[in-house]
């Protein structure tokens, strides 16, 4: 309830340029992301918009991929660019009916095995929440994002973000369970002359906690 | 029915023990029940609690079902997407409907409301019921009781809404009316009431009772949560507790305690029945029995009482053989013994075991029992010789022989009232007759009787009776009197040998001193010599020829401890009567043998003469003794003079006669005493071995004053003479009476002109000093 309310001021901040404009060669970040409790917290998308100029909107959009395995979405967390077509294949024998209420897509395909024909496209910036009209447990969850510089943390709370241009971005944290939302933080990527270099960030969340399945063991039959 | 006093206690017993146990039941049974009840209403009540609070959980899970199975349909949940009003509005009115819910509404997550079926709540308004949020959020779900504004109270669920995540809450009230409160207790079998305990006191909110009930029901003196009480509404008796519904909102169960107590009340009423049944039937049989006991003992305690009164011939009560049979079997053993234990007891009493006739005392009674003044008399028998039969052939042969005359004497021609032995040989008869010649010819019929001779062990014996005869009233008024009077007739009887005497012809009955000079003269006998109390005294007897003293007169002398000097006459005559003279005598004359013996050695040469009395004369053994004592004491026989009273002759002469010629021929002096006063006549006495004559001291006294007394003193001195008889004259007191005498030639004189009697000590001295004065 809480994400939801800040959900709109994240989207909404402005996209900066890096401070010095100098052009120098592409690099990466390596985002660690932990608990207050200093736990690595996967599952977090970390985002960065840079400070200075928009992002070029040419960059050709790849497809998403939301599979549905054993009655669970799989990534729980997918971070795309506006306008990124999402599929949602299908990999179960049982059928799926899968749906999303939320603001920035509304959208449902109903019951299906395999692949559908057509996938769904996200082209408004937010958070979306996927379920399954069928199994109500199957949750997933889609971050709609304008900048197409982000990334996810692994189990390992680490999140690599590569062809960085240097310059000046906002760091912005985001997870499905976080308590609150956190203050973008300002950080200057390449101004060093082109190194990897690295950010450890904080975000109060609670770790994934898989619903349980109330119709498991009805396969088995 | 009379209740004696056993009976009544036996039924006062079983039946006070019977009402007594009815009571401690019934008692036991309204205290055990009252616990029941109350146990029963407390154990009921709570049982009805938890079935009141599992349906409040099975309701909230049905509602919380329905209101998740609603929250998870995807059109609602499409439509709550919206977040159109009008349209969520309509959703929730339309699905409100499926579940039966009064009220719906949907909120945020945030809290603010999006839309409600209430009208006064707006869109953007807050959840009234925040907690109800906070309780989701933390556990999914939530429900409680909760009141509306308008007052009504709900049961609300609240649930979310996800897609999948939560997006929304959606809360589901359900009224709490009567209607749900009829409905529990419909359920439970409780009155249910929902109360909320505010700030401003209780409120009923809802309840099963009606109007008028309601009225009365006082929620504020409801009991703590958890507790039971009973409580009194409009009259009825209610056990209560109190549920906690939510929060201030508590439900009260009640239950009716005259549902719970209605079994048992039936149970002590049908247990009172029984009881007092019981108490009628045991008192009836109690009744019954104490009767059967009762009356078979009071039966027997007539029969006691029959048996006090000497009837033992009754017939018991018939009783059965039980105890109280055997205790009549045992009492009619006991009656047969006192009855066979009196009967011998009478017996011994009043029979004789001898000769099973009346003994003594039945005769006094009997004697007793006759009408006064009806003509009596008493008749006493004594059979002769029978100390002879019984020394002789013993003392077996001695009782057949009273047997024998026992039985003769009973069996007589005419019969006497009674016929009883008095003791040894004495039988008694009691006679209907008043005259004495009837008495007479009466003992002439037993002396008949007794004629035959008797064999016993092959001998015969010969025995004869003496009949002693004491008429009523004239010689006595009493049986004992009659008794006495006729035992001396009868002695007066043997001592003439007459066979029959009557008690007027015995003499007087002695007096009671004369009775107890017999004690007294027996034991004077007893103490012998020692005693001293008998004694002899001597009177010396003048020879008129020669003036000398030839002889001296021997009289008995009683020396009574306490009386002092017993004159003859009073005691010499009594012990003749009695027959004690027999034991006296031997003494008497073994006494003045040896007084002659004494004197005979001192040179004096005198004669002693003693008196003998009738019985001595009968005696057979007289003459042999006097002839052992003359012989003992080398007396010559010469020397002793026996002086015999002219009526010891005529009582048995032939007897007499022979005992005197025995003596006689001893050598012994034989004088008449008392000559004069008899009808002997001097022919008679010269056929007896008489040598002396004794003048009776009146014809001496006589002498001087009567010429006629004179003649025949003198004639009769003539006569004696005449017949080779020496005369003594006794009595003489005078000079002149010894002149005459001397003068008409009697031989001897004896009386106090010469001396009186004397001591045997100082005869000696007397006749030495005499013939100085002769001398002189």
């Amino acid at each position: 309830m809480l994400l939801r309310a800040f959900l709109p001021a994240l989207l909404a901040l402005p996209v900066c340029a890096g401070a010095a404009g100098v052009q120098t060669g592409p690099a990466t970040l390596d985002v660690l992301v932990r608990t207050p409790a200093g736990k690595p917290l996967p599952d977090a998308a970390v985002v960065l918009e840079p400070a200075a100029a928009p992002a070029s909107a040419s960059r050709a959009r790849p497809h998403a991929v939301i599979e549905q395995r054993g009655a669970e979405f799989a990534p729980w967390v997918t971070v795309v660019q506006t306008g990124t077509p999402v599929d949602f294949p299908n990999n179960d024998t049982v059928r799926h009916h899968v749906y999303s209420f939320s603001q920035p897509k509304r959208f449902e395909i109903k019951l299906y095995a395999g692949k559908p024909g057509q996938p769904i496209t996200f082209d408004k910036p937010g958070e979306v929440v996927i379920g399954c009209n069928i199994h109500d447990w199957m949750e997933a969850w889609v971050l709609v994002v304008e900048s197409p510089y982000f990334g996810k943390t692994g189990p390992d709370g680490q999140a690599r973000i590569a062809n960085l241009p240097a310059g000046r971005y906002r760091v912005q944290l985001w997870h499905p369970l976080q308590k609150a939302r956190v203050a973008a933080a300002e950080v200057e990527v390449g101004a060093s002359g082109g190194g990897a270099s690295r950010l450890n960030l904080v975000l109060d969340a609670r770790a994934r906690e898989p619903r349980p399945h109330t119709e498991v063991d009805q396969g088995q039959y | 029915m009379i209740l004696t006093s056993l009976q009544r206690r036996i039924v006062l017993v079983f039946g006070g023990l019977l009402v007594l146990i009815m009571a401690l039941v019934l008692a036991l049974v309204r205290d055990s029940s009252a616990r029941i009840v109350g146990s029963e209403g407390h154990s009921e009540l709570a049982v009805g609690a938890k079935v009141f609070q599992r349906l409040l959980e099975q309701n909230q899970r049905q509602l919380e079902t329905a209101a998740g199975v609603l929250s998870g349909d995807f059109a609602f949940r499409e439509a709550i997407a919206t977040q159109d009003q009008p349209t969520v509005r309509s959703v929730i009115r339309n699905h409100g409907q499926r579940i039966h819910a009064q009220v719906m509404m949907v909120a945020r997550p945030d809290g603010t409301l999006i839309a409600s079926t209430q009208r006064q709540t707006a869109p953007g308004d807050a959840f009234p019921f925040p907690d109800l949020m906070l309780e989701a959020e933390a556990s999914g779900r939530s429900a409680g009781f909760r009141q509306m504004r308008n007052g009504q109270l709900y049961q609300v669920v609240l649930v979310p809404i996800m897609a999948p995540h939560r997006i929304a809450w959606v809360a589901m009230a359900f009224q709490v009316d009567d209607r749900w409160a009829k409905d529990m207790a419909g359920i439970t079998g409780l009155a249910v009431h929902v109360v909320r305990y505010g700030a401003r006191g209780p409120v009923l909110l809802a309840s099963s009772f009606d109007a008028p009930q309601r009225a009365a029901l006082a929620p504020g003196g409801l009991p703590a949560a958890g507790q039971q009480a009973v409580q009194d509404i409009a009259g009825e008796s209610w056990r209560t507790m109190r549920v906690p519904l939510d929060g201030a909102m508590q439900a009260v169960l009640q239950l009716p305690v005259a549902m719970v107590e209605a079994p048992f009340k039936e149970l002590q009423v049908r247990l009172l029945w029984v009881i007092v049944t019981a108490i009628v039937v045991f008192a009836l049989g109690s009744v019954t029995l104490a009767r059967r006991i009762v009356r078979p003992l009071e039966e027997l305690s007539q029969a006691a009482q029959r048996i006090a009164q000497g009837d033992y011939g009754q017939a018991l009560p018939a009783l059965p053989q039980d105890e109280i049979g055997q205790l009549a079997t045992s009492f009619a053993r006991m009656r047969d013994g006192i009855a066979s234990r009196e009967e011998r007891i009478v017996r011994l009493a009043y029979v004789d075991s001898l000769t099973d006739l009346p003994n003594r005392t039945r005769f006094l009674e009997a004697f007793a029992r006759q009408p006064e003044g009806s003509p009596r008399a008493v008749a006493v028998l004594n059979i002769d010789r029978f100390a002879m039969i019984n020394n002789a052939l013993g003392y077996q042969v001695g009782d057949r022989l009273l047997r024998e005359v026992g039985e003769r004497i009973s069996h007589l021609p005419y019969p006497p009232l009674m016929v009883a032995r008095l003791w040894g040989d004495h039988f008694a008869f009691l006679l209907e007759i008043a005259s004495a010649d009837c008495a007479r010819s009466f003992a002439g019929a037993v002396l008949e009787q007794l004629r035959d001779p008797i064999t016993l062990d092959g001998q015969r014996l010969d025995i004869g009776g003496s009949i002693g005869i004491a008429l009523y009233p004239q010689d006595g008024l009493d049986a004992g009197t009659l008794l006495r009077r006729a035992e001396l007739a009868l002695a007066a009887a043997k001592r003439r040998r007459s066979g029959l005497a009557f008690a007027h012809e015995a003499g007087a009955e002695p007096a009671p001193e004369q009775l107890s000079l017999i004690g007294d003269m027996r034991a004077a006998m007893a103490a012998g010599a020692h005693g001293d109390q008998f004694m002899l005294a001597y009177q010396p007897k003048l020879d008129l020829k020669s003036g000398r003293i030839v002889a001296a007169e021997a009289l008995l002398r009683w020396r009574h401890p306490e009386r002092g000097m017993v004159p003859p006459g009073s005691f010499i005559p009594f012990a003749e009567q009695t027959g004690f003279i027999r034991e006296i005598t031997p003494w008497v004359l073994d006494a003045a043998i040896r007084q002659l013996a004494q004197w005979q050695a001192q040179g004096l040469d005198i004669a002693v003469s003693a008196n003998l009395s009738t019985l001595d004369l009968l005696d057979p053994e007289l003459p042999r003794r006097v002839k052992a004592l003359l012989e003992f004491h080398g007396v010559p026989a010469v020397r002793l003079c026996l002086e015999i009273t002219e009526s010891a002759l005529m009582d048995e002469p032939a007897l007499a006669l022979s005992h005197l010629e025995a003596l006689a021929a001893l050598g012994v002096k034989l004088s008449i005493d008392d000559y004069g006063v008899g009808q002997a006549s001097l022919a008679y006495l010269k056929s007896l071995p008489v040598n002396e004559l004794k003048l009776d001291r009146s014809f001496v006294t006589a002498i001087t004053d009567s010429p006629r007394n004179a003649a025949i003193v003198e004639s009769t001195i003539m006569l004696s003479h005449a017949l080779g008889l020496s005369v003594v004259a006794e009595g003489v007191e005078t000079e002149e009476e010894l002149a005459w005498l001397r003068a008409n030639g009697c031989d001897v004189a004896q009386g106090y002109r010469i001396a009186k009697p004397m001591p045997a000590a100082e005869v000696a001295g007397w006749i030495a000093g005499l013939g100085i004065a002769a001398a002189a």
